[in-house]
């Protein structure tokens, strides 16, 4: 447990040395607060609600500089208090820490620091003044007396961080500000750049990601989330004109020798992203990949109106204008096994093996070889011949698809487009408990899908080899149980009979069995999946896994976060024989440990503007072709989105007894 | 909106507050800034722009008090950018109010070069009124090394843009990209290095930039300006070996008058004839003699064009109109009609034909132009309008710049004693002449002639009405009667408007035989070298294209193929027009300067780094 000496947290006043009968704060409840990495205690903390000193030896004058320095570098300059507050403040606190006489006074530092905290337009500078205006207001005695003696304070150790409650909530850690601050500049190439910095596959994640971003947007409390993915797509789509960024050999950092090599098994999204930045971290990188194109889950998983098959194969193509070669028709366990990659002369392995196996519903007439059933991956594989015109495929007759998920959503509306005279979804929970986008739910819904919730499959019915029906049962839920969550269960007696041509059993996937064989050497965990540790390591040195195969299914943007954190992980690996500490990460898990990024309401007014949507489509037109269903955004409309931005930065600092590696 | 709409039902107003002690209505989701200005309380503002409805809420100078329903503490907020709501409270004067304000433009101050007497703004900038308004007494944080190391860009004939004394409102962003959707300009780098920089380019010659010179007319400070050539005029006008000739265009004499206290919209003709005299100018010649020659030339070319059944023909008076053309739709020049602007017209005819009638050596005569214009000074640096690598017209003037001269030279206008054109060869003028510096005032001056060539007789309404609506794009059906019948017109002016319409035009969707476009919304009378308002845009516009249709009204001539001095420059000199003669000297040529722009990411990624230091 960490004591706080003395601080100042949403404008409580911490101090050990209050006496007893006065009415002191209690200690806060820090969690996971002692070191900050091995060996090396936490002695302050300062944040945008205010600060924590552990040791009384701590400089609050050099660590308010230290933060201070880091705001003024990130003040984008657009507002007038942030823009020269940051900087006079520290330049007045860098000149008190050197022993030098101050160019402010501390009440000059005060008003400065109120102008900043009251006036400024964005969250940095609303928030970048508050620790030290707390300091100011409580502990100025403590300021006067280290810089009475007019000599330079000695050097701390520490580290200071930038974020936004976007950032945090991004897998990826894309700037999410950042990049909308370029759209706003002028300046949409360098918006698209600030992305490229995390993965390649921008325009994809600009159409299909889950945006976890969103949810965390503080714009929600004024009107509506930013339109974050709807902006990305805009400037991503800017990659296929006429003015297409020009991927090139040079933005490798560091060309490696020729040995430096590593392979990636698995042109998935984690394969792709791992390949990307083992790639500009100068190694030579060939992609192992079963089938005939890259692009995994993201190119057969999900159909062709929500995300075109050239728009992927152009951005998986980023991997060979950067040297990376891709050997299709190679599967692991079947062609090569992880033994002989290590012969061949790779110093690591990275699986991206996806979970590619549609798990099945376990219910009475169910068989693989049934005419007319499908697990939804595979028919989505099948859609994506029939678009590729490899095979085509027609559907007559009425579709029951199971299952609530996003793959369920892409197998009703793919179903109808192939000729489906009616297409049902069943599913056992209500609609409201469906873990599929809203957006996904409400276009399928705009299509003419017909939703049974609250409906379960318990039989299927067959006739000589092929599907007839589906024998259904009501669900109803249970009183919520003490985490509020309600169960279901079935109605007895309230089975029926939905006769139907085919069934697609969309509930989820797994792992493909025969991936991994005895003698890999890579353990599995009990759900079937590759186990890895927090480093992304396997059981077996060198090989390391990120992806659906190590968490289950999941989305792209974890796939490609954890494709980024592996190929980081690998360098360090190679280059040193272990992973490093990785000080970002950590300073992100303290803030999430104590929720320091607070979803903390919007104190004054704004004025309300609804964010822009992307054109799309007519239901009527779109239901029956598979050419993409939402259309990128106006510059006009684009602009105008950005604008909406609150800037939701803050600056979080550390003060540490030795320097953090 | 941040100004009364007076079209807003009152009963709208629902929203119940207190503003300075006085119980009020807001409207829904209005800003406190617009509430307080409907109730005519007075908020000092700088960023702010109403009339292009531009509210980034950057300079953070229009702090008012506010204390919200329910909650006892007071906050600070800024009044352009807050909305009102149920039971909000709002001072605007309090102390507390007062001194942020002060301090913010004192912020404001710390990084702005503060040399007033120097700058081109000097005694009309907006933050000098701010600075008054808001009490300033003292300048604390003002450093001057730190403020004369930012960019100066000097890299256009027509414009200069000066970080030093930029203070972020981003007004010109604003109107180059949403208005006139040019989008030329870009905000760049970070924290004090913030600038406005050009889109793509490091110089004007390479950017996207038209010098429609609209930026100027919304920068509340000096750092956007006219390249000041008041010397290089007076350097002319007192070497006694040189022979001055000025022309002025039809907009400057209606858009003048303000600058010395006369009112808006005042015909000042006169005056400036007399100014000039009284400057020492040898000859004093009028813009709107070239127009009428122009109408002349490009009438001709139209009527040819039509038999050729090229069609549409763009007009080509109006130089940022071209540049835009040029730079960002090379596809559409050969539509452009080749006739060379009024103002070229003149420099060129008065160094071949003037020179014969007045007996003077053509080597020693200049041409000053007076223009309500920047991309006037682009123009006459053109190649293609310079002889033997001299341009035609040696300097152009703004509107601005001629103020200035006349401020040199202890000239006030309104005590000027109006004088007359006594050039016996090129100064008179038909109505038709005259309306060219209005939108819609080339079009109706071309179809009076054209006319008239057809039918061999003048229209019997002289004044096309039909056309001389203010919308953006206007389109009318006019019959020519004759061989040629009716034709499909349209007038356009302001380049967001343009650009949808030559978009459709490229597209096969629009029908016109002929096609006028003005790049400055309102035309010429509002173009980007006429006189700076403040906190206002183009407040004075109508006013202007008023007295221009008077200047039509009175005069004795109104069509230009009747203007006698026009048929004697054909009769003495031309011989027709699109003659030989007249296609050397009256006409001109176009070059695509379209620029393929590729990028790598390498080159993002090292600007993102110098930028912005990678989180």
């Amino acid at each position: 447990m960490t004591h706080v000496a003395y601080g100042v947290w949403d404008g409580i006043v911490y101090d050990r040395q209050t006496p007893p009968d006065h009415t002191g704060a209690p200690d806060y409840d820090l969690k996971n607060f002692d070191e900050f990495d091995a060996g090396n205690p936490i002695r302050a903390f300062f944040g945008d609600r205010g600060f924590f000193v552990f040791d009384e030896t701590v400089s609050l004058v050099d660590s308010l500089y230290h933060y201070m320095a880091k705001a003024a570098e990130q003040s984008c300059g657009v507002c007038t208090p942030c823009r020269m507050g940051t900087v006079l403040v520290r330049d007045a606190l860098d000149g008190m820490r050197r022993g030098l006489a101050p160019s402010l006074d501390l009440d000059r530092i005060e008003m400065l620091g109120e102008q900043m905290r009251q006036t400024s337009l964005c969250g940095l500078g609303q928030t970048c003044a508050v620790a030290l205006l707390d300091a100011l207001h409580h502990f100025r005695g403590r300021i006067e007396a280290e810089t009475a003696p007019g000599r330079p304070v000695p050097a701390q150790h520490g580290m200071a961080y930038v974020t936004a409650p976007c950032i945090e909530a991004c897998p990826s850690k894309v700037n999410v500000p950042r990049y909308i601050d370029y759209i706003r500049d002028g300046k949409p190439e360098n918006s698209l750049g600030v992305l490229l910095q995390q993965y390649p596959m921008a325009a994809t994640c600009g159409r299909v990601c889950v945006r976890y971003c969103e949810q965390a947007c503080r714009r929600k409390f004024v009107d509506e989330a930013v339109g974050i993915k709807t902006l990305k797509r805009y400037v991503a789509d800017q990659q296929s004109g006429p003015h297409a960024l020009k991927f090139t050999r040079d933005m490798i950092r560091k060309p490696l020798a020729d040995g430096m090599k590593v392979a990636v098994v698995g042109a998935g999204p984690a394969g792709i992203a791992c390949a990307y930045h083992l790639l500009l971290g100068g190694y030579h990188v060939d992609v192992f990949e079963k089938s005939h194109q890259a692009g995994g889950m993201a190119q057969i998983g999900i159909p062709s109106y929500r995300l075109p098959k050239d728009t992927l194969a152009m951005e998986t193509e980023i991997i060979a204008d950067l040297g990376g070669r891709f050997l299709f028709g190679q599967q692991l366990g079947r062609d090569f096994s992880i033994d002989d990659l290590f012969a061949r002369g790779y110093k690591a392995v990275f699986l991206g093996l996806g979970c590619q196996a549609g798990s099945r519903l376990g219910i009475a007439g169910e068989d693989a070889g049934l005419r007319g059933y499908f697990s939804g991956i595979d028919f989505l594989l099948k859609v994506h011949d029939h678009v590729d015109g490899i095979a085509p495929l027609a559907l007559s007759g009425e579709v029951v698809v199971v299952g609530g998920g996003n793959v369920a959503m892409d197998c009703v509306r793919s179903a109808l487009r192939l000729g489906a005279d009616q297409v049902h979804v069943v599913y056992r929970r209500t609609r409201e408990d469906m873990p599929a986008d809203a957006e996904e739910i409400e276009a399928a819904e705009a299509e003419g899908i017909r939703f049974l919730t609250l409906t379960n499959p318990t039989r299927i019915l067959t006739e000589n080899g092929r599907v007839t029906g589906v024998e259904l049962v009501r669900m109803d839920q249970t009183d919520p149980d003490e985490s509020g969550r309600r169960k279901v269960r079935p109605v007895a007696g309230s089975e029926h009979v939905l006769p139907c041509d085919h069934v697609i059993a969309a509930i989820g996937q797994q792992v493909e069995d025969g991936a991994l064989v005895q003698g890999d050497g890579v353990a599995l965990d009990r759900w079937n999946c590759v186990a890895a540790d927090d480093t992304l390591a396997t059981s077996r040195p060198g090989v390391f896994a990120g992806g659906d195969c190590t968490t289950g299914p999941s989305t792209l943007i974890y796939a490609m976060a954890a494709g980024q954190n592996a190929a980081r992980n690998i360098d360090d690996w190679i280059q040193r024989g272990s992973v490093r500490f990785f000080k970002r990460a950590r300073m992100r898990k303290l803030i999430a440990d104590n929720r320091f990024l607070a979803n903390d309401v919007v104190e004054t007014p704004v004025r309300n503007a609804y964010r822009v949507h992307n054109p799309e489509l007519d239901p009527e037109l779109r239901k029956h072709m598979f050419e993409e269903v939402e259309q990128t955004i106006s510059a006009r409309a684009a602009y105008a989105e950005a604008q909406r931005c609150m800037r939701c930065y803050r600056v979080y600092s550390v003060v540490t007894r030795h320097s953090i590696p | 909106m941040c100004t009364p709409d007076p079209a807003r039902d009152p009963a709208e107003a629902t929203i119940a507050l207190i503003l300075n002690g006085t119980d009020c209505r807001g409207f829904p989701n209005e800003t406190i800034l617009a509430c307080a200005r409907r109730h005519d309380i007075y908020v000092p503002t700088l960023c702010e722009l109403d009339d292009i409805d531009h509210t980034p809420g950057t300079c953070r100078v229009c702090l008012v008090e506010i204390v919200q329903a329910g909650r006892d503490e007071a906050q600070i907020v800024t009044a352009c950018n807050t909305p009102v709501r149920e039971g909000m409270e709002v001072r605007t004067r309090s102390r507390k109010a007062r001194e942020m304000q002060r301090l913010q433009v004192e912020l404001l101050m710390a990084d702005h070069l503060q040399d007033c007497a120097t700058c081109i703004r000097h005694g009309d900038c907006e933050l000098q009124d701010l600075a008054q308004f808001v009490g300033l007494t003292e300048n604390r944080f003002f450093d001057r090394a730190r403020t004369e190391a930012r960019p100066i860009d000097l890299t256009s004939p027509a414009m200069v843009r000066d970080m030093r004394r930029c203070v972020r409102c981003q007004r010109c962003v604003a109107i180059c990209r949403h208005h006139q959707q040019v989008d030329a300009l870009a905000m760049e780098g970070t924290g004090l290095d913030r600038v406005v920089a050009l889109r793509d380019a490091d110089d004007y010659p390479s950017s996207a930039c038209v010098s429609c010179g609209q930026c100027v007319l919304v920068c509340p400070t000096g750092a956007l300006g006219e390249r000041d050539e008041t010397d290089l005029a007076l350097d002319y006008i007192c070497d006694p070996d040189i022979v001055t000739v000025v022309q002025f265009a039809p907009a400057v004499r209606v858009a003048f008058g303000e600058e010395f206290g006369m009112p808006a919209g005042t015909n000042v003709e006169g005056q400036i004839v007399a100014a000039c005299r009284k400057i020492g100018i040898d000859v004093v010649l009028d813009t709107n003699f070239a127009a009428d020659v122009v109408i002349m030339e490009e009438g001709t070319e139209l009527l040819s064009r039509l038999k050729e059944r090229r069609r549409p023909t763009f007009t080509s008076c109006c130089p940022a109109w071209i540049n835009f053309a040029e730079i960002h739709y090379p596809e559409i020049l050969p539509f452009l009609s080749s006739t060379r602007s009024p103002q070229q017209v003149l420099s060129t005819v008065a160094k071949t034909y003037l020179p014969e009638k007045l007996g003077v050596d053509p080597a020693r005569i200049r041409v000053i132009s007076i223009m309500p214009c920047v991309a006037k000074k682009d123009e006459a640096a053109r190649p293609q309008l310079t002889r033997d690598g001299l341009p035609d017209t040696d300097v152009v003037l703004t509107t601005r710049e001629f103020a200035r001269l006349l401020r040199r030279e202890g000239i006030d206008l309104k005590h000027l004693a109006p004088s007359a054109f006594d050039s016996p060869w090129m100064a008179e003028y038909s109505g038709a002449g005259a309306i060219f510096g209005t939108t819609g005032g080339v079009m109706e001056a071309a179809l009076r002639t054209i006319y008239a060539i057809v039918n061999g007789r003048e229209l019997d309404r002289i004044e096309l009405t039909q056309l001389r609506g203010f919308e953006g794009v206007r389109e009318a059906r006019v019959d020519l009667g004759g061989a040629v019948g009716e034709v499909s017109v349209a007038m356009v002016h302001g380049l967001g408007g343009t650009r949808a319409l030559v978009e459709k035009v490229l597209a096969g969707e629009a029908d016109y035989d002929f096609i006028e476009v003005m790049a400055c919304p309102g035309g010429c009378v509002d173009g980007g070298g006429s006189l700076r308002s403040k906190q206002a845009y183009l407040p004075l516009a109508l006013k202007r294209r008023e007295t221009i249709y008077n200047v039509d009204r009175a005069a004795k001539v109104r069509q230009s193929h009747n203007n006698p001095q026009v048929q004697a420059l054909y009769r003495d000199f031309l011989g027709e027009p699109n003659s030989a003669t007249a296609h050397h000297l009256l006409h001109t040529s176009y070059e695509d300067r379209q620029r393929a722009l590729t990028h790598t990411v390498k080159e993002i990624w090292d600007d993102i780094t110098a930028s912005m230091m990678l989180y």
